[in-house]
């Protein structure tokens, strides 16, 4: 072969390895937080991803008086509330609802019977719930984009990191097969 | 190389700070598309009169006092007068409300949408909505009563105060 279209070429397999290396690095941290997200959002069902909802019942005194502003002070009174409510709703004539901050008072006015209900966001997970569904929009679209993208030269560029017996053309054709028929035999089966 | 590495996270605790400061300094928060009427119609006034509001566009204000648990695909705004409250519903993924939006004002706009529903599909929207409150187990379907007008907006932007 002549030395000078030895020269030529361009060493495809050395870039791809530059560029999987780097990639990866640059995309390590949001491929993790990406990652536990699935699998938190995949089990919507079961859980809630973003936010520890609990409801406690409690039991007061039944409430008759008539107007609103009276309601309401006697049920701050008989929940033992330090502060009042920064809002308070009646959704129909024997419930009353009194919102704090993360807090929602629940009062049944013909039994006394509450519900008590906070919400608290899962640190870090919420965060991360948060970018993996793009609720910032704006410019984390590009981001998302951008991360899109390179998780694509990523799944491409490892291909070709390794030659011979393990590489593509050997164990890694008989994996990058099976990885694919996952998806396509699921497709085939389940989704047409 | 712990030099290196010590510098590069203090580098990202850096940027990471200053992101979340000029996120704090912002008062009330845009969901979804901007808002383009410039009057507010008054809630009560859809109630009372569905049918001609049906199909138009409106900007409602008022205290969110219900948020979807599970995917925060719609919030529930209190009229401006008692027992009265209106549902504004959101595709999904377009806009998730935040369950901190309870108890916060808010200004949304969206398409008035009236149903008329038999006492069996009230019973079965009722029980979903207990559903999605997590207070399935006391839901009575004796309280529900029907047939009923169910009237709410199918929106794509909102502020919250």
């Amino acid at each position: 072969m002549p030395v000078a279209k030895q020269r030529a070429a361009i060493p495809w397999r050395r870039w791809s390895i530059a560029l999987h290396r780097d990639i990866g690095y640059l995309a390590v941290a949001l491929t993790i937080a990406y990652a536990i997200s699935g699998l938190a959002v995949n089990h919507l069902a079961d859980w809630n991803p973003n936010y520890r909802i609990t409801k406690t019942f409690a039991t007061i005194a039944p409430i008759s008086a008539q107007t609103s502003p009276e309601i309401v002070a006697l049920a701050v009174e008989r929940l033992q509330l330090t502060a009042a409510p920064a809002k308070s709703f009646r959704p129909d004539p024997q419930t009353l609802q009194l919102f704090y901050k993360a807090k929602v008072y629940h009062v049944d006015l013909p039994t006394g019977n509450v519900m008590i209900e906070s919400n608290v966001p899962r640190r870090v997970l919420y965060e991360m719930n948060q970018l993996h569904l793009n609720q910032p929009k704006r410019v984390w679209t590009w981001v998302a984009d951008a991360f899109a993208l390179a998780l694509i030269v990523l799944a491409v560029t490892g291909l070709f990191v390794l030659k011979g017996r393990l590489g593509i053309t050997g164990r890694g054709a008989w994996l990058t097969a099976l990885g694919t028929a996952v998806p396509l035999g699921f497709w085939l089966l389940y989704l047409r | 190389m712990t030099t290196t590495f010590l510098r590069s996270a203090a580098a990202t605790v850096a940027f990471v700070a200053t992101l979340a400061s000029t996120a704090t300094a912002q008062s009330g928060k845009d969901y979804g598309k901007a808002l383009t009427l410039k009057a507010t119609t008054p809630i009560s006034a859809i109630l009372k009169d569905p049918k001609t509001y049906d199909g138009k566009r409106v900007q409602v204000e008022g205290l969110i006092v219900e948020v979807c648990e599970e995917r925060g695909c719609w919030i529930r705004i209190a009229s401006d007068k008692e027992f009265e409250s209106i549902r504004f519903k959101v595709e999904d993924g377009i806009i998730t409300f935040p369950m901190e939006a309870k108890g916060k004002l808010v200004v949304a706009e969206g398409v008035v949408s009236v149903k008329q529903l038999t006492r069996e599909q009230a019973v079965a929207q009722a029980r979903e909505a207990a559903k999605e409150r997590g207070t399935l187990a006391k839901f009575d379907p004796a309280r529900v009563k029907g047939p009923v007008t169910d009237v709410q907006l199918t929106g794509d932007g909102a502020r919250i105060k």
